[in-house]
């Protein structure tokens, strides 16, 4: 249960969240487009037609992540689904969370905040607490699209669909406390829009790294879940005892 | 339970260092009693905004306590004193997305408490409640942190130079809603300004490379620096000057005039000019000048180790 304050916060931040429409075509451009159109375009051309073999040249070699290719076409389908599922829920909290942070921070506003009686911790969760409640049904809607899609046309397993939820939640778990982090660390947007693209580039680059060593779509989601839990902590526990909310108001 | 009988604002030992070695308060401690209005002066950089926030929770003391009613930043229960102190921030900034009415709506809903109409009809408000924050002007935008401060009826007010960047009527308006909000609360006001504090405390604490170099009432501190005589005469200040050395008393020269300490000026001021008179100057102005704060704060963190 929330601290009465952070209540009282999340209405107000989640407000003007609904009133930026900055923020509101960051938060629903990139899920639009990495969770929805772009699998939508990949769902369509896979069930336009009969799925056929592909030839692949004899003895090439095939990472474990796309060996499936040789018997199974959609082994492309999900190749390419996961990391893009996870990019968009990766992009849209960080991008969401400039607007709400540094913009407080770069207007002074935050001085207001703290002159009221709340704690800067009960800020921070408000802020973070907004970003989620915007970014979740969001992400959630357009995934459930994907989702009815993949398994009425038999392109994916039920198993495959769930652990590709559940990624999804780890990876705007992970986004968000991205988002904090930079906020702490970050001077202005421009600060902060370089802090995301050097945190999330190696993480988003990286997803798809994972995605060709490991086999198996479920296999593959469900470590990449993991791994963005863990980053999603370490980097809450680094943005809380390293960095601190003090830079907040320096 | 918070025990009330505890002073409403007390500092002890606190030391509050930053990144890089920085340190900006060094043993820092005080107490405000119930009721007294103190200001707390200091050069820029002395650690006045560092101390504001950390009495309201917004930072936390490297080493030392830091209490509001008895309770500590740190305690469960802080945010309960919290909500007795009203606190008029250094020139925050104003949301474009926000309203004065959504604004005073949020600050009731925090303190739990407050009555929106009244706040409004006393700070003139009336014409903007429906006007994003960002489009007031700077008085409005003063009056409206005085209002939100001042909305959930607080016992303790503090006000962190609330008059800076005005100009004179809007700075002449804050400071009449001032003495108004002020009497029977307990105040620590951070100004640059030290007519402001003057006319508005009672006592001072002063702040020297991040540390308290005096508490006390500012008629105590005006008790310590002497009143002066301040002369004119028709033979200019040099032949004065002369004079007075010639009658064994010291003076000094400013601009035109000389001035001559005087601890009891009623008495001394007239033997002074008669005997003046009776050397042939001619003195054509006497008149006794009490030590502004200016002149003593001037004394104090001009001094090389700072007094008290």
């Amino acid at each position: 249960m929330a601290a009465r304050e952070v209540r009282i916060l999340f209405r107000k931040e989640l407000r003007q969240l609904l009133r930026n429409r900055g923020a509101m075509l960051t938060a629903l451009f990139l899920p639009l487009l990495m969770i929805l159109i772009m699998p939508m375009a990949q769902i369509s051309s896979m069930s336009s037609g009969k799925l056929h073999d592909l030839h692949l040249p004899e003895g090439l070699q095939l990472p474990p992540g796309l060996a499936e290719l040789r018997n199974d076409p959609r082994a492309m389908l999900w190749f390419i689904l996961t990391p893009l599922v996870a990019t968009g829920c990766l992009m849209c909290p960080a991008v969401t969370a400039s607007y709400t942070f540094i913009s407080e921070r770069e207007a002074r506003t935050l001085e207001l905040l703290v002159a009221l009686p709340v704690r800067v911790g009960h800020i921070l969760t408000a802020k973070l607490l907004a970003i989620l409640a915007l970014a979740v049904p969001v992400c959630l809607a357009l995934l459930s699209v994907d989702a009815v899609l993949l398994l009425s046309r038999g392109l994916g397993p039920l198993s495959y669909v769930l652990t590709l939820g559940v990624m999804l939640l780890t990876a705007l778990a992970c986004s968000t406390s991205t988002a904090l982090l930079v906020s702490l660390l970050a001077r202005d947007f421009r600060s902060a829009s370089n802090l995301n693209g050097l945190i999330l580039g190696p993480l988003i680059l990286g997803s798809f790294g994972l995605m060709a060593v490991l086999p198996g779509p479920t296999l593959a989601a469900g470590v990449l879940a993991a791994l963005y839990a863990i980053a999603a902590g370490v980097t809450t526990l680094m943005a809380l005892r390293v960095v601190t909310f003090e830079r907040l108001l320096r | 339970m918070p025990d009330w009988v505890d002073p409403p604002l007390e500092v002890t030992n606190v030391i509050k260092d930053y990144p890089g070695n920085v340190r900006a308060l060094d043993q820092v401690s005080f107490r405000i009693a119930p009721g007294e209005r103190a200001c707390l002066l200091g050069p820029n950089g002395a650690g006045k905004t560092t101390l504001i926030r950390l009495l309201t929770g917004a930072l936390s003391p490297s080493h030392g306590q830091v209490r509001l009613f008895g309770l500590s930043v740190e305690s469960d229960a802080f945010l309960q004193a919290r909500r007795r102190v009203g606190i008029v921030p250094q020139l925050p900034g104003m949301y474009r997305d926000f309203t004065v009415s959504d604004y005073l709506h949020l600050v009731r809903d925090l303190y739990g408490r407050g009555d929106i109409a009244e706040v409004v009809e006393v700070f003139g408000l009336g014409p903007y409640t429906r006007r994003p924050m960002a489009e007031l002007s700077g008085g409005t935008q003063r009056r409206l942190s005085l209002a939100a401060a001042l909305l959930g009826s607080p016992d303790v007010l503090l006000l962190d130079e609330p008059t800076v960047g005005l100009d004179p009527v809007s700075m002449r308006d804050v400071h009449a809603f001032l003495r108004r909000v002020m009497a029977g609360r307990t105040v620590l006001l951070c100004t640059h300004n030290l007519t402001e504090a003057e006319a508005l405390c009672e006592s001072a604490i002063i702040l020297r490379q991040g540390r308290v170099v005096l508490h006390e009432r500012i008629s105590a501190l005006r008790q310590r620096a002497p009143a002066l005589l301040a002369l004119r005469a028709a033979q200019g200040p040099e032949r004065l000057l002369a004079a007075l050395s010639e009658l064994g008393t010291d003076g000094r020269r400013e601009e035109d005039e000389v001035l001559i300490p005087a601890p009891e000026p009623t008495t001394q001021a007239p033997e002074l000019l008669r005997r003046l008179l009776a050397v042939g100057v001619d003195v054509y102005e006497c008149r006794i000048v009490t030590p502004s704060l200016e002149q003593l704060f001037l004394d104090i963190v001009g001094a090389p180790h700072g007094r008290a």
